[in-house]
C-alpha cells in the first residue's frame, strides 16, 4: 500500500477531503486532471439558496434540516447536520489559515451580486462581499457606486445597476456609475482592451500603485460610501490589498465576479492547495486517472494516464470527479456512466427525461440530479449491486441533489469531502 | 490541410485557465499567453500562415499550459509546432546554433578540457559574447568535465557489469556526459547497488534543446539516431534516463512533435526514479543510512507534465533522515537555453522570482531537483547547492 487516502479530483471536495485527511497523518495524494471548476465560481459558498419550489432560503440550516429528515437519499443526509457544521467551521479555519476570511450572517443567507446585476442567496464569503460593513451600507441607504476599468471588455457596470436595481435592497437608492483608468504598467504592449481579470489582479498584487488606483475610485465616486469593482484585487495578498484601498479611499469595496478564471474562486483554490500541499499532501497535477481494477467488491489499484506500469496503490480512494464537465459523468446516446469504475448510476432511462426544453427552466434539468448512487456511508455500487468497500464519493459526482436548482454545490462538495475524510480516518484507525 | 491528428484546439472552450498560469505571461505582456498563441491563433494559422506572430519566440515550451487545461488541448505542442512551421530561418545563428549543438559543443570542449571553462569565465570573453552572440554578461555556464562520462564508464566501471543479472541500459543525455559525470558515476552505483549492471548504447543529444531552437530537421535526424541505436539489441531492456527533459522528450516529443515511430522505444524509457521506486516498492531497498539535511524540492516542468513527481518524492520519503520540504510548484524559469538568451533574460528572472523567495522561506540546506537546466538556474541565483534525487539516494547509500 501506498497511500493511505487517494482522492480522485482536485475540486473543493477532494481538496477539503485531502486536507482533513492529510492533517490528521495519513498518507494522502490528490490527482487532478486540468484545474478544478473553483476557477468558474463566484467564490462564495451555498449551503442552501432556493426550495424546491424556487423560493429564496432564509435560514439555510432549518431548511437542512428539513432536508434531511424528509429525502434520505440526498448527500446531505449521508452527511449529517453534525458534519456539515463541522466542514464549514472546518473549511472557514483553513482559508483563515491562509488569510481568506469567509463571513457568515450567522443563521441566515446573504446576497451577493453578480456581474449581471442578480442577487444570489449564498452563506459564506469572502470579506469584499459580505461583511458587518455591507449590512450597516444596506441599512444606511446611502449612494453606491458601480464603477470599472476603463477599456476592460469582460465587465458592463450599466447592466448590474440595471438589474440590481428591480430589486427591492436597491430599489430606492442611489447608483452611479463610473470609470477609472489604469496606470501605466511597466512595459505594457498590450491594449488594456485585451487584458482580462487576471492580468488587473496582478498589478494589484503589486501593490505599486494602489495610491493613484486609490485615487482614481475617490475621483469616479463622489459621495459613496460603497463601491464596487470587478474582482480582481489581487490573489494572494488580497485581503492586505484590500484593507490598504479601503484605508485610502474610506469607502466600502465591493467585488463583483467576471468572466473566468474567476479571481475570488481561484483565491480559495490557491488558498486550498497551499494548505494541503504545506500540511504534506502529495499534489498529482495534469494526469488524469484512466481506470481501476476492482476485485472482491474493492478497488485494487489506479491506472493514470503517466503511470504506465507503476500504478497507484492505497488503502482508501475517494472519487471527487465532479459531473458531466470535469469527466466524472458522461452522458451517452442511451445511458448515463461513471467512465473510470462504471459505477451504479442514478438517472432516468428515457433520453427525453434527462434535460428540459426551456434551458433556463426554474425547476432546472433533471441531468444535474444524475450521478453515482451511494449508500449511507458514501460508498458506490458496483453494476451487479456489490458495495465497493475502500472506495467513497464526494462532490459533484454523487445523485440526489441538484447543485444549481437548491444552490447547494459548495456546501454539498465539502460536507461530503469531509465526511469521506472522517470515515476513512475512523476505519484506518481500527 | 488540417493535420487531423492534432486538433485539439477545437477541444478549447475559452477558459483562459492556461493563461492564468503560464509563468511567462505572468512576468511579461510580451506574451499574449497560450490561449491565445495556442488554440485561438492556430484557427487563423490555418486559413493563413501569414498570421504568424513573433510572439510566439517567448513560448518557453514549459507545458504548464498542458497541466492545467481541464480541456486536454494540447497547447504547447501547438504553440511550438507553429514557432518553427511557419517561421523560416534563413541566416546562420551562431549563438543559437552551438547552444542547441550540445554534442558538437560538448565534445570539443571536453577534449581540449579545462581551458574552455577558464575561458568562458574571463570577463572579456563575457563581455564579448553579451555584444556579439547576445548571452546575457550575467549568466554561468557549467564548467565542462575532462573526461566525458562515457569514457570514465569505459575505463571504471564497464567491466564489472556483465556480473549482474539484471541488466538496463542509460540514456546518460549530454548533461552528464559533458559537464556532470559525477552524477552518472554515482547512477552506475545505485543501480549496482539495486543489483541492476549498466549498459550504454550509442547516443546523441535527445533533441530537446534543436527543438527549442528550430533545428527540426536535425532534431529528427537525432532522434532516428538513438531510436536506432537502442533497438538493434537488448531490446528487452529498460532504458533509464537521469534527465527528465530527455525522458519527456525520448518517450512523448519523438512522436507528438518530430512524428516520429518511437513505438521501440518509449514503452522501455523511465525516468530514473520512477524505476528506482518501483523496485522500492517491490521491496529491493538497499540499506540506507540517516541523512540529517533538511533539503527543498524543486519539480521540473517537464517532470510534472509526465507525471514524475511522486516518483521523485516515494524515493526522497524513503530515504531516512531526509527533512524535505516540498515547494509549491512554479517555473524556475530557465527552460534550456531560453534564460541563457539576453533577449529573454529579464523574463527569465521574472518567471523565477516565485521560486527564488520559495527556496530563500523554506531555509533549506540544499535544493533537490530533477532537472539540470533548474539546477543551473537555481544556483546561479540563490547560491543554494542543487543536487540531483539520485544522487541523494547514493549519499545515503554511501554515508
Amino acid at each position: 500500500m501506498i497511500y493511505d487516502s487517494l482522492i480522485i479530483g482536485g475540486g473543493l471536495a477532494g481538496l477539503v477531503c485531502g486536507i482533513r485527511c492529510v492533517s490528521s497523518g495519513l498518507r494522502t495524494a490528490i490527482i487532478s486532471g486540468g484545474m478544478n471548476s473553483l476557477h468558474f465560481s463566484s467564490g462564495s459558498i451555498d449551503i442552501a439558496g432556493y426550495s424546491p419550489e424556487g423560493k429564496i432560503i432564509r435560514k439555510p440550516f432549518d431548511y437542512l434540516k428539513q432536508t434531511i429528515k424528509e429525502n434520505r437519499g440526498h448527500p446531505y443526509a449521508k452527511a449529517g447536520m453534525r458534519t456539515i457544521r463541522e466542514s464549514i467551521k472546518f473549511i472557514t479555519e483553513i482559508l483563515e489559515g491562509q488569510n481568506i476570511r469567509l463571513n457568515h450572517n450567522s443563521d441566515y443567507n446573504h446576497f451577493h451580486i453578480t456581474a449581471l446585476g442578480t442577487l444570489k442567496p449564498t452563506y459564506l464569503s469572502q470579506e469584499s462581499v459580505f461583511s458587518s460593513g455591507v449590512k450597516d451600507i444596506l441599512h444606511s441607504g446611502e449612494k453606491i457606486a458601480i464603477l470599472n476599468f476603463k477599456g476592460f471588455r469582460d465587465y458592463y457596470p450599466e447592466q448590474t445597476a440595471v438589474n440590481i436595481k428591480k430589486h427591492s435592497l436597491f430599489r430606492n437608492r442611489e447608483i452611479m456609475m463610473g470609470n477609472i483608468s489604469l496606470p501605466y504598467y511597466l512595459e505594457t504592449e498590450r491594449n488594456i482592451h485585451e487584458f482580462r481579470s487576471v492580468d488587473i489582479a496582478r498589478i494589484f498584487e503589486t501593490e505599486r500603485y494602489l495610491p493613484r488606483i486609490a485615487e482614481e475610485i475617490k475621483k469616479a465616486s463622489p459621495g459613496a460610501v460603497a463601491v464596487s469593482l470587478p474582482a480582481f484585487i489581487g490573489i494572494n495578498n488580497y485581503s492586505a490589498i484590500r484593507k490598504k484601498l479601503c484605508e485610502m479611499t474610506g469607502k466600502f469595496i465591493y467585488e463583483i465576479p467576471v468572466l473566468p478564471p474567476s479571481i475570488l474562486g481561484l483565491r480559495i483554490d490557491h488558498a486550498l492547495k497551499n494548505s494541503f500541499i504545506s500540511l504534506g499532501g502529495e499534489y498529482i497535477a495534469g494526469d488524469k486517472a484512466v481506470s481501476g481494477f476492482i476485485t472482491n467488491n474493492s478497488v485494487e489499484f489506479l491506472s493514470t494516464s503517466n503511470s504506465g506500469n507503476v500504478p497507484l496503490d492505497s488503502r482508501f480512494y475517494v472519487l471527487a470527479t465532479g459531473s458531466f464537465f470535469s469527466g466524472g459523468l458522461m452522458a451517452g446516446y442511451e445511458r448515463i456512466s461513471e467512465p473510470l469504475l462504471d459505477l451504479k448510476i442514478k438517472s432516468e432511462k428515457n433520453r427525453n427525461r434527462w434535460y428540459s426544453d426551456k434551458f433556463f427552466d426554474r425547476k432546472s434539468h433533471p441531468f444535474l440530479g444524475f450521478g453515482v448512487e451511494t449508500d449511507n456511508n458514501l460508498s458506490p455500487f458496483t453494476q451487479n449491486g456489490k458495495i465497493v468497500k475502500n472506495l467513497l464519493c464526494a462532490g459533484s459526482v454523487l445523485s440526489g441533489y441538484n447543485p444549481v436548482k437548491e444552490g447547494c454545490g459548495g456546501g454539498v462538495a465539502i460536507s461530503t469531502g469531509f465526511k469521506c475524510a472522517e470515515r476513512i480516518i475512523r476505519e484506518l484507525k481500527k | 490541410m488540417i493535420n487531423i491528428e492534432n486538433i485539439s484546439f477545437d477541444h478549447c472552450i475559452k477558459c483562459t485557465i492556461c493563461s492564468m498560469y503560464c509563468p511567462v505571461s505572468q512576468a511579461t505582456h510580451l506574451f499574449p499567453g497560450p490561449k491565445q498563441s495556442g488554440p485561438d491563433a492556430e484557427r487563423l494559422r490555418i486559413k493563413n500562415p501569414e498570421l504568424v506572430e513573433a510572439s510566439l519566440k517567448y513560448c518557453t515550451n514549459c507545458k504548464r499550459c498542458e497541466i492545467v487545461c481541464p480541456s486536454d488541448v494540447k497547447i504547447a505542442e501547438i504553440i511550438q509546432a507553429a514557432k518553427w512551421k511557419y517561421l523560416k530561418i534563413k541566416f546562420f545563428r551562431p549563438r543559437d546554433f552551438f547552444m542547441s549543438r550540445t554534442d558538437l559543443v560538448g565534445g570539443m570542449a571536453t577534449l581540449v578540457g579545462g581551458i574552455v571553462n577558464f575561458i568562458i569565465r574571463l570577463k572579456i570573453i563575457k563581455v564579448i559574447m553579451h555584444v556579439f552572440l547576445n548571452i546575457p554578461y550575467q549568466v554561468k555556464f557549467p564548467a565542462y568535465t575532462k573526461r566525458t562520462f562515457r569514457k570514465v564508464f569505459d575505463r571504471e566501471y564497464k567491466i564489472g557489469q556483465n556480473a549482474f543479472t539484471k541488466q538496463l541500459i542509460y540514456f546518460h543525455g549530454c548533461y552528464v556526459n559533458y559537464n556532470n559525470n559525477i552524477l552518472g558515476r554515482e547512477f552506475v552505483q545505485v543501480m549496482n547497488a539495486l543489483g541492476y549492471g549498466i549498459k550504454i548504447k550509442k547516443q546523441k543529444c535527445c533533441g530537446v534543446p534543436l527543438i527549442a531552437n528550430g533545428y527540426i530537421e536535425k532534431a529528427r535526424k537525432n532522434a532516428r539516431y538513438n531510436i536506432m541505436s537502442h533497438t538493434v539489441s537488448d531490446t528487452d531492456l529498460q532504458i533509464v534516463a537521469t534527465s527528465s527533459s530527455c525522458t519527456y522528450a525520448l518517450m512523448h516529443e519523438y512522436s507528438s512533435f518530430l512524428k516520429l515511430n518511437n513505438s521501440g522505444i518509449s514503452g522501455r524509457v523511465e525516468y530514473a526514479t520512477k524505476f528506482i521506486y518501483r523496485e522500492f516498492l517491490s521491496g529491493n531497498i538497499p540499506p540506507m543510512k540517516p541523512l540529517g539535511i533538511r533539503a527543498a524540492y524543486h519539480s521540473p516542468c517537464h517532470l510534472e507534465r509526465m507525471g514524475g513527481v511522486i516518483h521523485t518524492l516515494g524515493v526522497l520519503k524513503m530515504i531516512p533522515g531526509l527533512e524535505l520540504v516540498v515547494l509549491n510548484s512554479e517555473c524556475c524559469g530557465i527552460a534550456g537555453t531560453y534564460g541563457f538568451k539576453k533577449e529573454n533574460y529579464k523574463i527569465s528572472l521574472s518567471v523565477g522570482k516565485n521560486l527564488f523567495s520559495l527556496i530563500e522561506k523554506a531555509e533549506p540546506e540544499i535544493v533537490i531537483t530533477d532537472c539540470e537546466t533548474c539546477k543551473m538556474q537555481i544556483e546561479m541565483n540563490t547560491g543554494y547547492k542543487v543536487l540531483h534525487p539520485v544522487t541523494i539516494l547514493f549519499m545515503a547509500l554511501n554515508t
